[in-house]
């Protein structure tokens, strides 16, 4: 099976450490459920995801380099 | 009543079912008599127009809150419903309770362990914001299975519902033809070779006594559930008929009142606010008389509101009901007229309900209920509320004025005298006031209305215009026309982005249309064609000041989509700058002076040079460069292919056409928008568009159909061009024919050669478009304005003068009309160019019928194209609007919707204005060019720059505390 996640168009995908998502929490003040969503089942989430998780996402941007965003793993 | 004319904050809103009870407490009166005006024309006590129920005829006074009409927004009155009867609104959520909950104890049909992972759910979901729908229906989904109540036992039956307010029970009970059908199964059917089946033999399956069995079947014994099953599964049939019970309101209602709080929670319904049995009506508020006003007709009768009408017939229903149930009618009378008042409450809510008659008045027409008053576009909320008609606006048809300001607007002076601005009268302007005020409303500058320091309005009349002007003092406020320079609101629908609605400065002017400058026709997308547009006259300072700063034309010179100027020179402008840049053409004094007539320049530069007969010459460049800023520096590759070079203001070479001073990104314009701001720029683009004017208008511009047609020499090698296309079609049809033609990789033989004789026709046109071409001058005017780009293409000269070429339907040759051929007059099969809607004519020379027939197909396939390209983009573009609406940039940059749910960590991903910053694939940010700029700009010499650049920034000393931080690493300086 072709693992998608290794595709070169689809954009690294982390799981983000506790602490690092307390700082992000903190700079936008916000709940985690107030980020963008992603499914659990999504191809592109690093395997070791799990609901609840806030997965980081770099990817490349048409305005600017690089845009980072904030998912939170939803069912 | 508290006074209600502070306004009041709106704390809160909270949804839910109003409790019968809450209906009785705010109501002014109970209702108890259809009647609505004694014989001597007052209002009747209790009854619809009770006078308790708020006012309408101005003077008198309302019974309640003792005000008047006007200030009184009336009171509810309610009904006393003989029967409880089943609210609209709410028949899926009760036929979802219905069929979830017990149909004896009312509980929920679901374990507690399957309810409170429900609500848990429903808790999840709530948190993400989620549909909760998707949880309420699977809850009431599992509940439905359950065939038993897992409190009490009782077993459960299907709900049918039979639109809109009928509820059924529907059990599966023994047939009573039961006894046949058992024999006609044990008689066995040969065909199908199913065996017959003896007595003796069923009594064994079913374990049923063989004496019992005879009964059944005699039919003096009927089985019971179990038998009646053992038996149906022994013989494979269906002993059941279904049973439907009607359930009634009362039953509904007495059913539900019994759901416990907890229950009701899973289903997502607050049980604070909202009991589900009060969605069974017991008692009917009647809205207050302001809501339902009757009118006097001119014959002194009163015509009543469609609600009234309604009313009436449900009090009248109501105490029918009564009377009969305290007769003791029958049963069944009584259910009609139950039903009956079910019908008027139901269509005084809703009176489109499918499979429902609606209600109607005496003339036939339906009647305009509570839920009609709402919906669609004239409804409340589209009609009333998201758009409104409104004061101070006009609309007329637009017209051209080259002579304006890109910034203004001619507005007629009919409109001006009806659209006024409120002036307040001082010590300064009060001359001016009183002026506008003795002119009076027919004069312009006159006035309309003038306001005295207490409060009262008078109308300025051509009667009282002298002694009221007399009067004006200081304090006073005078209603006055509009005048030039007066800000407006200018409008093009339909308003697809922010330019669609600009501001502009008044010009008053004769005549009935609105004049504006060509060169916003492409922000409105207007032409003059009978387009209307609209204006608006504001109303407050507030208003004024924000669309000068913010919504006048020159503020919207750049796009927000591609962030480039999308005003600019178009059309004749473009042609104009091209006759007098493209080979710069010398012109005299009085010339010169001619063309830059219009422009603030009125001493001409240094001359050009001195021409032969010794007399000074400007050229066209030199002409141009007086209308460029001083220091602009500008190289870049232009529209016809040369290199543009300005330097200091001057135009050193190059040719000035679209992509210089066009509308969509022209570099020039483009660049003095962003390096020397807007009103630069507005003088610049109405400056090049004067310029332009008498540029075409001294050279002279215009197109004839000698400027398409070509000599006889080149018609016949366009006609050898064409024929040798179609030759070179046959061979390929006769290739094809023989089997000799090979197909392309991935395509069928068929495709291969339509492919090829495509290619070559196209070819084909092309070639006759190039010798056209050929014997075309450079300063014929299609080629002028196709090379500028003003209008047209080579494309639109080649099928004037050379051949129109293949029309197509869907990408292909035209290949419909009849069996195997495009048309009769062509043998089946036919392949050749000409029978597939190969044009060989030009434009000039004219199409056979055919050829006609063919170019309207292909021209209706476009026409069809572009109408449902604009109704589908249009669709898409209201769906897009309505979901990104409530989108708003924070001010720490991110993207949030209205529940903060961040949609963008930061704007556009750069978090930058497209208007600010004009960056793309092709044009990345010159941060050096930028930063050279601005620091040329902030030293004078390069001594300064050096000084500022080697200098160390002194520590800021704010404590002493904060000294030994500072010193280490770097040394402190002294501060003295
Ligand atoms: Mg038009
Ligand atoms: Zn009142
Ligand atoms: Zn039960």
């Amino acid at each position: 099976m072709v693992d998608v996640s290794q595709h070169e168009l689809v954009p690294e995908h982390t799981v983000l450490e506790d602490d690092t998502l307390e700082e992000v929490l903190e700079e936008y003040d916000i709940d985690r459920t107030d980020l963008p969503k992603i499914q659990r089942k999504d191809p592109a989430l690093p395997d070791e995801a799990e609901i609840g998780d806030v997965i980081k996402i770099v990817r490349d941007s048409r305005t600017t380099e690089q845009a980072i965003i904030y998912r939170l793993v939803v069912e | 009543m508290q006074n209600s004319s502070t306004p009041k904050d709106i704390g809160q809103i909270s949804f839910g079912l109003m409790e019968p009870e809450e209906y009785r407490e705010m109501s002014a009166t109970k209702i108890i008599t259809a009647d609505t005006y004694d014989d001597d024309g007052f209002p009747i006590d209790m009854g619809l127009m009770d006078p308790r129920l708020g006012v309408i005829d101005p003077g008198l006074e309302c019974k309640t809150c003792g005000k008047h009409s006007g200030s009184c927004n009336g009171h509810f009155g309610h009904i006393e419903l003989a029967a409880p009867v089943i609210h609209v609104g709410f028949t899926k959520l009760i036929r979802r309770l219905l069929r979830g909950t017990c149909r004896e104890c009312s509980k929920l049909l679901l374990t507690e362990d399957e309810r409170d992972e429900f609500r848990d759910q429903l808790d999840e979901s709530r948190k993400l914001s989620r549909d909760l729908n998707d949880v309420t229906k699977a809850a009431i989904r599992q509940a439905r299975k359950k065939d038993k109540c897992p409190f009490c036992g009782e077993i459960q039956y299907d709900i049918d519902h039979e639109k809109p307010t009928t509820y059924y029970e529907v059990q599966q009970v023994l047939t009573s033809e039961y006894s046949q059908r058992i024999a006609g199964a044990m008689q066995g059917d040969e065909e199908e070779g199913i065996e017959r089946t003896t007595p003796d033999e069923l009594a064994e399956k079913t374990e049923i006594e063989l004496t019992r069995v005879n009964e059944i079947l005699s039919g003096s014994f009927r089985p019971r559930e179990s038998q009646r099953k053992a038996i149906e599964k022994a013989l494979d049939i269906d002993l059941t008929e279904e049973d439907t019970n009607k359930l009634m309101p009362s039953d509904i209602r007495d059913w539900f009142e019994n759901i416990p709080d907890e229950d009701i929670e899973v289903l997502g319904i607050n049980p604070e606010r909202s009991r589900p049995e009060w969605m069974i009506l017991t008692v009917l508020p009647v809205p207050p008389v302001t809501a339902r006003p009757s009118i006097t007709l001119d014959n002194g009768q009163r015509s009543e509101d469609d609600l009234t009408h309604k009313l009436v017939d449900i009090i009248r229903i109501n105490q029918r009901f009564m009377e009969n149930r305290e007769a003791g009618a029958p049963q069944l009378i009584i259910e009609d007229l139950w039903e009956l008042l079910q019908y008027h409450v139901t269509t005084f809510m809703d009176n489109e309900i499918s499979g429902t008659p609606p209600a109607r008045h005496r003339s036939g027409r339906p009647l305009k209920t509570l839920s009609q008053r709402l919906k669609g576009k004239e409804g409340r909320f589209r009609g009333s509320l998201s758009g409104k008609r409104v004061n101070f606006s006009a609309r007329t048809v637009i017209s051209p004025d080259p002579t304006l300001s890109l910034n203004e607007v001619g507005v007629p002076d009919r409109v001006a005298k009806e659209m006024t601005q409120t002036m307040n009268v001082t010590e300064r302007n009060l001359q001016d006031a009183r002026r506008f005020v003795s002119n009076g409303p027919e004069g312009h500058p006159g006035a309309n209305y003038v306001r005295r320091p207490d409060g009262r309005r008078l109308k300025v009349t051509e009667k009282n215009c002298e002694q009221l002007a007399e009067k004006v003092e200081a304090g006073w406020e005078v209603n006055r026309h509009l005048i030039d320079g007066d800000i407006v609101i200018f409008n093009r629908q339909p308003s697809l982005h922010r330019m669609s609605i600009m501001a502009h400065e008044v010009v008053v002017m004769p005549y009935k249309t609105f004049r504006l400058n060509t060169v916003v026709c492409p922000p409105y997308n207007a032409d003059f064609d009978g387009d209307e547009m609209n204006m608006h006259a504001l109303q407050n300072e507030e208003a004024r000041a924000e669309a000068r700063v913010l919504m006048r034309v020159q503020e919207q010179m750049l796009s927000p989509r591609f962030g480039e100027n999308i005003i600019g020179a178009i059309q004749d402008h473009i042609s104009g700058m091209y006759l007098l840049t493209h080979d710069n053409p010398r012109f005299n004094e009085t010339q010169a002076l001619d063309l830059l007539r219009a422009t603030r320049i009125d001493e001409l530069p240094e001359p050009s040079g001195i021409d032969d007969e010794g007399e000074p010459f400007w050229t066209g460049h030199a002409v141009f460069s007086e209308l460029l800023p001083d220091d602009l520096d500008l190289e870049f590759t232009g529209t016809i292919g040369d290199e543009v070079v300005i330097e200091d203001g001057q135009l050193l070479q190059g040719t000035i056409a679209e992509d210089e001073v066009g509308e969509f990104g022209g570099e020039i314009v483009d660049t003095i928008t962003k390096v020397y701001g807007n009103t630069r720029a507005r003088i610049f683009v109405n400056e090049v568009s004067t310029l332009a004017m008498r540029a075409i208008m001294h050279f002279g511009f215009s197109i004839g159909i000698d400027d398409e047609t070509i000599p006889e020499e080149a018609q016949s090698r366009i006609d050898e061009t064409i024929d040798d296309a179609n030759d070179r079609v046959e061979e390929l049809i006769e290739a094809y024919d023989n089997g000799e033609l090979e197909s392309l990789p991935g395509r069928t033989i068929d495709e291969t050669l339509e492919m090829k004789i495509m290619q070559t026709l196209s070819r084909a046109r092309d070639n006759a478009g190039n010798i056209a071409d050929e014997h075309f001058q450079d300063d014929n005017p299609a080629v002028v304005m196709a090379n500028s780009g003003a209008r047209g293409s080579m494309l639109n000269l080649t099928q004037m003068a050379g051949a129109v070429g293949q029309q197509a339907v869907r990408g292909e040759r035209i290949n419909r009309g009849y069996e195997d051929r495009t048309l009769s007059h062509y043998e089946p099969n036919d392949l050749s160019a000409e029978a597939h809607g190969f044009v060989e004519n030009s434009y000039t020379s004219g199409l056979t019928p055919r050829e006609f027939f063919f170019h309207a197909m292909g021209g209706r396939e476009g026409l069809v194209d572009t109408a449902v390209r604009t109704s589908k983009s249009g669709y898409l573009q209201r769906r897009l609007i309505n979901a990104l609406s409530e989108l708003e940039t924070q001010y720490d940059g991110t993207v949030r919707d209205t529940s903060d749910t961040i949609v963008q960590f930061e704007f556009g991903e750069d978090g930058t204005s497209p208007v600010k910053v004009s960056s793309g694939d092709d044009n990345d940010i010159d941060v050096e060019h930028i930063a050279s700029r601005v620091l040329d700009s902030e030293f004078d010499s390069e001594e300064e720059r050096e000084a500022f650049f080697d200098s160390k920034p002194r520590p800021t000393n704010l404590s002493e505390h904060a000294d030994d931080r500072l010193t280490e690493g770097t040394e402190v300086t002294s501060d003295d």
